[in-house]
């Protein structure tokens, strides 16, 4: 018997909904799965028993934790697609609107990290689902398998004061020599999951964090991290950093 | 009054459709979203390089759309001038994102649609239904979805939320190889929309297409340069039946539209306004021709009943896929692709408003800072293509469900009915509720 697989939207830029779509693997996932729910494709207009949910975007609104139930309630595993549904996303650098997690309402067998995630990552995940197995994840951090890391040791004496490099100073990989951290720039690296093959640092861009933490939450991670080095006033200050994609629990 | 809410389906993002029902007549139907996530509010403070990649996340469908409107207003307060690559390379990845984004359209929300309107299918057909339906057409499309997809990795170093694109140039230097893979992958798609146009041309155009996606009196709004198609440069123009050609600059846009206060939906300051039209169609009426031959021959197929219909926004975009393939083959082969200049140090801020303005593949798209005396961002006006379009969906869907409800008394058929018409629109319901 083939799954049965309900994929939803919450609030979202739907990215990952077209990330999937667009994979090479996508028309096996159609060939070897039975899609029953999924707006984005099909006129199904009711949650039924399914054997995997997929859930894109985070938790904004009162409706969505009904919905969110319901389909918890419906569906043998529940998977978090995306850095909004795993951790907020995006959305969580507004002051004025709630972006959580779906795992802050309903348990979750797993996630399929990134903003998009990795398309190779995706697809071997995917190809887990089908086959009734666990999606892996690594359990390193960037710095691990960087190219440009040179020994780097994290502490007080790293003096940080840009988020992003100006133009003019950004390099393409293969001419970089330099870890980001000991030219200034906030690389976050070391707190965000291996993953991503390095997708921005190859084109010259410190780890913005669009993979989400190793382990345990985002903002914590962060908070340890950005305390250990010496981040200038200006950038202590700046809420693009902190809230960039999840809140702090506090403010929920 | 009795009020009928139904969920829009096969539509990207959440959308409603709202029915009024007074004394059994229908008093009004509006396309709705209640979701509105804000960015023109937690973008105020945020730096200038860090803006584009905030804002591509407005938009899984057109990230490399809103990154790039970003970036040129962001160009514009520092007034700096950016390479000819820059260009080309925006223009490549532009034409990738067109093309992934009006191929999926097609493939899931418009093609079940034309196939049930024209009679060819009972009912609208799945996935699944399309793929033994027409397994060649179903694959030609697919290809077509992913050849999309793979100019945006190669240019962009991913398939959205591109990373290459920061404002002042963009991170990339195009390898020989690479330019040859890309080359390979718009030709490629050439083939295939040859195929699949040929075929739209067969299955359709001997059909008269129905009257309630007809309009008669559109007011076109979209860039254009010179009356030739050019989704990157250009000036704004608005023509309205047939005539009044009125081209101007994008620092005048105020003079004709506007935002208001709480940001939600755009004021137009002109007569008729709810007949505005973004998106296609607009791009076909406000240019002279397309300055390709095999596109002309194609578009004579047609007569004048599809080309004031909706319906025909279908045909355009298959015809923009060419387009854009047939460009991105033109700029692989200009030698300007291969020099890189230095990027273009963005050192003093000169204007304080800074205007942004492309084609997005839905339509024009405008993003307009604003910073304080410490140049600080503290107002951003951001013009959404599907924004543009709704109070000219929202006439149509009540016009036409009234009339079907007189005649028929179904409420289930206006449901149906209704969710079609706004489909042809191809609303991108992620951009309206930015
Ligand atoms: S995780 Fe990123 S790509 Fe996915 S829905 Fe959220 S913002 Fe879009
Ligand atoms: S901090 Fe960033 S650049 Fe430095 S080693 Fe870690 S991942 Fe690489």
């Amino acid at each position: 018997m083939k799954p049965r697989v309900t994929i939803i939207s919450l609030t979202s830029c739907s990215g990952c909904i077209s990330t999937l779509i667009s994979l090479d693997i996508f028309p096996q996932f159609l060939e070897r799965t039975r899609i029953i729910f999924f707006q984005f494709i099909l006129d199904a207009k009711n949650i039924e028993d399914t054997d995997i949910a997929i859930v894109e975007g985070c938790v904004s609104e009162e409706t969505q934790i009904t919905l969110l139930r319901d389909v918890r309630k419906h569906a043998k595993k529940v998977y978090a697609l995306g850095t909004c549904a795993s951790c907020g996303g995006i959305l969580s650098l507004s002051s004025s609107k709630v972006a959580d997690p779906i795992s802050n309402y309903i348990e979750t067998n797993g996630i399929i990290p990134g903003c998009p995630p990795p398309s190779k990552l995706f697809g071997n995940s995917l190809i887990r689902l089908v086959e009734n197995k666990d999606i892996i994840l690594s359990q390193k951090n960037m710095c691990g398998n960087c190219s440009l890391k040179r020994d780097m040791k994290i502490n007080s004496h790293i003096n940080i004061y840009k988020i992003i490099p100006n133009p003019e100073e950004i390099t393409l990989d293969e001419e970089n020599s330099e870890c980001f951290l000991k030219n200034g720039i906030l690389c976050l690296g070391p707190i965000t999951r291996d993953g991503c093959e390095y997708k921005c640092i190859k084109m010259g861009l410190p780890c913005e964090g669009c993979m989400g933490p190793v382990s345990k939450d985002f903002t914590s991670n962060l908070i340890n991290y950005l305390s250990l080095i010496n981040l200038s006033q200006e950038l202590k200050e700046y809420a693009g950093i902190f809230y960039r994609y999840s809140k702090p629990k506090f403010r929920r | 009054m009795l009020k009928i809410i139904d969920v829009c389906k096969r539509v990207e993002g959440h959308g409603d459709v709202k029915i009024l029902l007074q004394n059994d007549d229908i008093s009004l139907v509006n396309f709705q979203f209640d979701i509105y996530r804000g960015f023109e509010n937690f973008l105020i403070g945020k730096k200038l390089l860090d803006i584009p990649k905030i804002v591509s996340r407005i938009c899984g469908l057109c990230y490399a759309s809103q990154a790039i409107a970003s970036c040129k207003a962001i160009e514009h307060i520092y007034d700096i001038e950016i390479s000819e690559q820059t260009i080309l390379l925006r223009r490549l990845l532009m034409s990738g994102e067109l093309i992934k984004s009006h191929s999926m359209n097609f493939f899931f929300q418009t093609l079940p649609d034309l196939l049930a309107i024209f009679d060819f299918s009972q009912k609208t057909l799945t996935p699944y239904e399309l793929i033994h339906y027409d397994p060649q057409l179903a694959s030609n499309l697919y290809e077509l979805i992913k050849i999309g997809n793979e100019i945006n990795i190669l240019f962009g170093g991913r398939s959205v939320h591109l990373i290459s694109l920061i404002p002042g140039g963009i991170i990339y230097s195009p390898s020989r190889k690479n330019i040859s893979l890309a080359r390979k992958k718009f030709q490629n798609a050439l083939n295939n929309l040859e195929w699949i146009i040929e075929k739209f041309i067969e299955l359709f155009s001997n059909h008269i297409p129905p009257k309630e996606y007809h309009f008669p009196h559109f007011i076109f709004v979209g860039l254009s340069n010179y009356e030739k198609y050019d989704r990157y440069s250009g000036n704004l123009t608005i023509k309205q039946n047939n005539k009044n050609l009125i081209e101007f600059e994008k620092n005048n846009y105020s003079t004709y539209f506007g935002k208001e206060k709480d940001l939600h939906g755009i004021d137009f300051y002109f007569e008729n306004k709810k007949n505005v039209i973004v998106g296609p169609l607009s791009r076909y009426n406000i240019i002279e021709n397309y300055g390709i031959d095999e596109i002309i021959n194609y578009l004579d197929y047609f007569n004048k009943s599809w080309k004031n219909n909706i319906l025909f926004a279908n045909f355009i975009r298959l015809l923009e896929m060419y387009i854009e393939a047939y460009h991105g083959i033109q700029i692989l082969d200009d030698p300007s692709l291969n020099i890189r200049e230095q990027f273009s140090p963005l050192n003093s801020v000169k204007n304080l408003d800074g205007i942004g303005i492309i084609e997005a593949p839905r339509g024009t798209l405008i993003h307009h800072y604003h910073l304080n005396g410490s140049n600080s961002i503290d107002r951003i006006k951001l013009f959404i293509a599907t924004e543009f379009n709704i109070p000219l969906i929202n006439e149509m869907i009540t016009r036409y469900a009234k009339e079907l409800f007189e005649i028929t008394g179904d409420i289930n058929l206006v449901k149906k009915d209704v969710q079609r018409i706004i489909r042809a629109f191809d609303p991108c319901i992620s951009c309206a509720t930015h």
